[in-house]
Formats: C-alpha cells, structure tokens, sequence
C-alpha cells in the first residue's frame, strides 16, 4: 500500500455540544473572535445562542454575517478586512458549508494576505491560519472536517476549489440538536451531498482503509435514517445523520472525491444553485460512468444499498445504482438536470468548466470532457 | 492556466497543518535579540549618565524629583529624593522660586539659564544651572532636565584672578598716580607756606595779606581735591569686591580712567597724541564700573605699547583715538584705535587666549586681553579688532544698555 495520511480536527460530537465553544475558542488563545455566519442561521437564533455563550464567557465577539449560499469572492475579502480591523484572533463559523468554507477563506486572507484567487488548487497556503472552531449546523457538507474550501469566482463564472491541510480546522462542534430546526429540503440536501462525499470518496484513486471505513459507514448510516429524520425529524435519526456527514467528511477531506463534485462545482459556480440538490440529479449517473473502473467497490455500495450480500459486484453495482435512483425520486426533489438547468445548449460549457477541477483528479474513471459531457448528457 | 494538483498533491503528505509554533520560535529570538541590545544601549547610556561630573535631576511639572544621578545623591547627601520637590530640598521653602529656570523652562519651552547659590552641607555654594525641556514625542508628562554644576571654586578663582589683574595694573600706575599726587602735594606744600609767612602780619591785625590767604586756600583746597579724585579712583578702581552692577556712562568711564593715566599722558617722553571724541547722546549701559575701566585701560596700554616701536616717526604721526558712539538705544561703543604696528594676521585668532603674549618678557604675561574678553562677556556684550599690520589697531568694546536681553 502505497503511503497515506488522514488528518482530522480535534471533534466534539453530541447532543448540546454547543456550549462548549466559549471554552474551546479561549483553549485557542480567543480574546476577540469573528463570528461568521449568514442571515438564514440568524434567523433561526443560533447566531444568537452562540453569542450568548460567548458573552457568558466574557469573549468579545465581532460578527460577520453576509455569506451567501455559495460565497463569494467579495464577501471572503470583506470578511478578512474585518478580521484585521476588529483585530480579531479566533474564527468562530456557525452554518452549513456555505459560512465555514467563507470562514476558512477569511482566515486564509487573514493569515496569508493576497486574493482569494491566489490561493486556488492544492498547497498554496504557507502561512499558518488563525484558529478555527466550526459549529456545522447542517448534516452533510463536511466542510467542518475537510481541508476543502469552495469559494464563487464570480468574474470566472466557476468555483474555486481550494484545498490545503491547514484548512482543516482546529476543533469542530456538531450538535445535532441544531438539526431539528433546520427544513426538509435542506435535510435532504445535506444528507445527499453526505451521501455523495462517501460515494465519491470511497471509490477515489487514494482512498485508503481509513478513508474507506468511514465512507461506508457514512452510506449506511444515510441510507438507514435518512427517511426517519426528514419525515419524523427523529432526534435519533438527525444525530445518526450528522455521525454519517461527519464520516464522510473524513473520507473526502482525505481521499478527494471525483467527476461529481467537480461538475457539482461547475453548476454551482454558473448557476448558483443549491449544492445539495445537485447530487441526486448527477450522483447516478457518475456511478455508472465510474463503474467500470471500480467495479468491486460500486458493488459493495450496491450492496449497501440493496441491503444485501449476495450477487455479483458487477449486478450489484448496477443494481444499487437504480435502486439509489428510485431513492432519489422519492425523496420529492429534481432529478434530472433539465429540471434546474434553462437550456441544453449549456451542458458542454459546464463539462468544460468541470474538467479542470480539482475534485475530477481523483475520479476513479479518468474523466475528459466528453466523458463529462456524457454524464451531463445522461442526467439531462 | 492554473495547473491540475496531482494525486499526491491532494494525499499532502508533506504538507501540515500550518502552526504557528515556528513564527513564535522566531519573535521569541527576535524580542530577546532586540531585549539584549536595548539593555546594552541602556548600560552604556548609563554609564554615560554615570560619567557625568555634574548633578543631573529630572523634574516634573509640580516641581517633583522624577530621577538624580549619582552625583547629586553624593552632593545633596540624600539617599532617595524621587518625589521631593525641588525647592524643598534646596531652599526649604514651600514653594517654587520665582527665579527658577526648570519653572522658567516649563513655561517656554527653552532651554534655561540661571545661576543661583545654594546651601550645600552647611556652605554656600554658587551653581550654574542649566535646565532643558525633555522632548517627548507623543504622550506622557512635560518633564525638564536640569544640570547643576558647582562653579564655587571657578567664581572665586576669577574674582582673584580679576583682582590680581587690577593690582597688577595698579602696579604699572602707582609711579604715574604718585607724581601726579605729588604735583598738588607740593602745590599745597608751596602755598601752605605762603599762608605760614603771612601768618605774623595777620596776627598784627593787617587785613591786606588775607586776599592772598584766601587766594592760597582756594588754591590748597582745589589742589586737595584733585588728589581727592584721584585717590578716589584708584580706590574705586582697586576695590576688591565689585560693587554690582549698575547704570554708567561710558564717557565717564574714559574721563575717570583717563585721571589715572595723566601722569602718563602729560609725560615730555611721551610719543604719542591722545585723540578723544565723546558722543553726548550717549544711553547708559549696565555694567560693573571698576571691571569696564580696567577693560580700557588694559586696551589703552596695549595702544601705547604698540606705539612704543615706532620710531622716527613725530609724536603727531602716533595717533590713539579713544572714540564712543551710540548704539542706536540698544547700547553703547567704546573704539581705541592706535596707529601702531598694527596685529599680524595669524596672531589674531589668537589674540583672546590667555597667556598669549607678543610683549618681551617683563611686559605682560597675556592676560590682558582674555580678561578683556571674560568682562565685556560677563556683560553680555562683544569685543571686536579689527588690524592691518603697520597701519594700526582698532578694537570695538559694545556692551547693551539691556544685559538680560542679550544674554539669552
């Protein structure tokens, strides 16, 4: 076996978790934390809670809350000129992927100085970062766990991966309580896009028995709850999830993920839609595209799926794969790539966009632009 | 194009989470890099201060002790005066003295100058004090430094040296004042005896040889009074305490010094005419009476002396001008020119300096002029030569009518 590395952060996990985030942040040396949010978890009041604690701490807080769905550029800058200002120390993110990855750029601009964009592809980053502290509040983008930060280059219409070990943040607080406020849709999203990072991860060119382990449990766990938590909000289900998300996480910050996530990328960059939502339209058929280069490993998801032991890796694969489908569909959300995209005539821009990113290196199929184009194609 | 990671790019086995442990390490050195040199600095800034021979004391604006040197524990004789204020442990008052330059300093911004005498281990001691505002870029309190040198010892060295310099001078005048006396004596003597041989026809009740008497006595008295005056003026001259200084007038000045030198002026040797031209709007300078004669006299014999080489030339060709003019209301001008053999040019840098001296031996010693300098210094005026060698000396003495003005 060839040599292999799994970094994760420093993980705390459990009901009410939450309030120990004043403790870990002055662990890291806080005095004054930036807080990075976005107007949705203000909302909800979990912003507010995290303040609270913060206060009953006696840490002084500056709060920086205009992150979209999907962040931009800008807003990473901003965020940074903020942090330099208010001289802040630690970097305390609340929210799903879109606050923690705007959180680590922030604190790439803030240790390193430049443009976001310098910093785009593998290793750029050579200055330490200011401390982290994630508080995802949703189950599935892994974000709190990854060396991953994805951020919109809005003049290049694209979004840039950018991924380095120091992007791993210092400690994460999952408290699956925080799952109970959160809607259906975005239960489901999460939970696809979980679903998606074990997949990908789990069959990608350097997945490595660490990786592997927690790739499959994550699917298990999904594929067994997912149902529980978004029709009855189970408290047991929603925290099987966030262990199932966090799995996942480790898998993908460590072995990558593939031609899903790089086309995910691409449409979210173009089109600013939910990245969640994009894997149950592209997840299927990326499977089938890689199938053949992994056969043995898309038959043990198959079998996951199937809850079965029995049969050939090749049927079972196959077989998971529909099943995966037909999942999806039930699940009351797209499907099919015409149902968010406006115009056919755009697919071959977004598989051109998609073949340089970062997440197609370790796609287990190498994956050019037709390849590309025909998944897109086969989704549509 | 940005360039695709690689595999092993994504898998970073050589890339960690960056720490920050390293940065530390290094401003760590830095700051003890930085903490050895500035106590270096301190040590020899220290060692410096400790170097300095005179009492150094910062001060507050209150007027309180803030830091001493060495010196002043040592003089003042106190263990720990932060804190004290300063006219508490001077002058034992209860508060500042009006005359003080820190106050003077504080207020002004300047750099201050004061001399002042104080009782320093039960002795009077007399200090120069010189007290300069710290600059303090930015923040923190006004504070001013004051330097406090002991000058005892130099004040009474030079009022000896002043006295013996005028007793020297004295010296030189004594045969000149004693002919000069003499005259009137042997005037008196003359017309005493007249009155003598009267005295039997007075006694017979003759009334004629009383208008002679009276004649006598008025000449015996006026006679007195000449030697009166002049023993006045070598008295005030050789006074050895200066009576301070008070307004004068420069002509007087030249009139009374020209009394001690009419024995020498009236000399049949003499080879030299004495010109005087006197301004009448003259201001009065302040000055030390004694000190500005023997300031012309010293330029007068110089003249004199300069005069003494030229031979073959006629008495009328050896010319001192003894001229003073008004300075405007600032002050006034003295000028004694001679046409004598005027100052070499490489001499007169030099000229000022004690001890130098172009006179044969027995003649002077070189101190005329540096005195010169030191008084019409003292008086916070200048003294200026202005020479062309065979064709004579001019030097200018201007003093102001305003010392305390020109001074600072």
């Amino acid at each position: 076996m060839k040599v292999t590395k799994f970094a994760v952060p420093e993980i705390i996990f459990g009901r009410g978790a939450l309030v120990h985030v004043a403790h870990c942040a002055r662990g890291l040396g806080a005095n004054r934390v930036l807080l990075v949010s976005d107007p949705g978890l203000e909302s909800s009041g979990w912003v507010d809670r995290v303040k609270d604690i913060l206060y009953d701490d006696g840490l002084e807080w500056i709060y920086f809350g205009d992150v979209n769905s999907n962040p931009r550029d800008k807003q990473i800058h901003d965020g940074a000129n903020l942090y330099l200002e208010a001289k802040a120390d630690v970097i305390i993110a609340v929210g799903g992927g879109s606050p923690i990855d705007a959180a680590k750029g922030i604190a790439i601009l803030a240790g390193n100085g430049g443009s976001i964009a310098d910093y785009e592809g593998a290793n750029r980053v050579d200055k330490p970062l200011p401390p982290m502290i994630c508080l995802p509040t949703t189950a599935g983008s892994g974000s709190d766990i990854s060396q991953f930060c994805i951020v919109t280059d809005v003049p290049r219409q694209l979004k840039m991966s950018i991924i380095s070990r120091s992007l791993v943040p210092n400690i994460s607080i999952i408290d699956p309580m925080i799952l109970l406020t959160k809607s259906q849709e975005l239960i489901i999203a999460s939970a696809v896009d979980a679903l998606a990072h074990a997949v990908e991860s789990y069959v990608s060119r350097i997945a490595s028995p660490f990786t592997e382990l927690q790739a499959l449990r994550a699917i298990d766990l999904i594929m067994h709850n997912m149902e529980a938590a978004v029709q009855e909000k189970s408290i047991d289900a929603l925290e099987q999830l966030s262990i199932a998300s966090t799995a996942a996480g480790m898998s993908f910050s460590n072995a990558g993920l593939g031609a899903g996530h790089a086309l995910a990328h691409s449409l979210g960059g173009m089109f600013d839609v939910l990245h969640g939502l994009v894997h149950p339209i592209l997840l299927p058929a990326v499977m089938r595209f890689n199938s053949p280069a992994c056969t043995e490993k898309m038959g043990t998801i198959g079998a996951m799926i199937l809850g079965r032991t029995e049969g050939s890796a090749a049927y079972n694969a196959q077989a998971g794969i529909e099943k995966l489908q037909e999942f999806f569909s039930g699940l009351g959300v797209p499907v099919r790539l015409r149902d968010i995209l406006p115009d056919r005539e755009l697919l071959p821009k977004l598989a051109k966009a998609a073949v340089g990113d970062a997440c197609n290196v370790t796609n287990p199929r190498p994956a050019d632009v037709e390849s590309l184009l025909g998944i897109c194609e086969e989704a549509w | 194009m940005l360039e695709r990671p690689s595999l092993d790019d994504l898998i970073g086995i050589e890339h960690c989470k960056l720490g920050f442990y390293q940065e530390l390490r290094q401003k760590l050195d830095e700051l003890q890099d930085a903490n050895q040199e500035s106590e270096q600095r301190r040590q020899e800034i220290s060692a410096i201060l400790d170097g300095i021979t005179d009492m150094m004391m910062v001060l507050s604006a209150d007027m309180r002790i803030v830091s001493v040197n060495h010196v002043f524990r040592e003089v003042m004789g106190v263990d720990d005066p932060v804190g004290l204020a300063c006219y508490e442990l001077f002058r034992n008052e209860d508060r500042p003295c009006p005359e003080c330059p820190a106050h003077k300093s504080f207020q002004t911004g300047q750099v201050c100058r004061e001399t002042a005498i104080f009782k320093v281990g039960g002795r009077n001691r007399q200090f120069e004090m010189v007290a300069s505002p710290i600059q303090d870029e930015g923040k923190g309190e006004p504070r001013i430094l004051i330097f406090k040198r002991d000058v005892t010892m130099e004040k009474e060295y030079q009022a000896k040296f002043y006295q013996a310099e005028k007793m020297a001078t004295i010296g030189m005048l004594a045969a000149g004042v004693a002919h000069e006396i003499n005259n009137p004596l042997a005037a008196i003597s003359g017309f005493a005896e007249g009155i003598m041989r009267r005295i039997p026809k007075l006694r017979q009740g003759e009334t004629e040889p009383l208008e002679a008497v009276e004649d006598y006595l008025d000449t015996i008295l006026r006679e007195c009074e000449r030697c009166q005056d002049i023993v006045h003026s070598l008295l005030t001259f050789s006074r050895p305490v200066s009576s301070g200084f008070s307004p004068l007038s420069l002509n007087d000045i030249v009139a009374d010094t020209l009394k001690l030198l009419n024995s020498h002026l009236k000399n049949k040797d003499r080879r030299f005419t004495l010109h005087t031209e006197l301004a009448y709007d003259l201001p009065l300078i302040y000055g030390d009476e004694p000190q500005l004669k023997q300031v012309l006299l010293n330029l007068l014999t110089n003249a004199m002396d300069a005069l003494e080489n030229e031979d073959g030339r006629s008495t009328e060709d050896n010319l001192i001008t003894i001229r003073t003019y008004a300075d405007g209301q600032e002050g006034a001008g003295l000028v004694v020119s001679d046409s004598g053999c005027g100052i070499p040019t490489e001499n007169l840098d030099k000229l000022f300096e004690p001890f130098f001296t172009t006179k044969p031996v027995g003649k002077g010693v070189g101190i005329g002029l540096s005195t010169c300098y030191g008084i019409v210094k003292e008086h916070c005026g200048e003294i200026l030569v202005f020479s062309e060698q065979g064709k004579g000396s001019r030097f200018i003495v201007r003093l102001p009518a305003n010392p305390e003005a020109n001074c600072e």
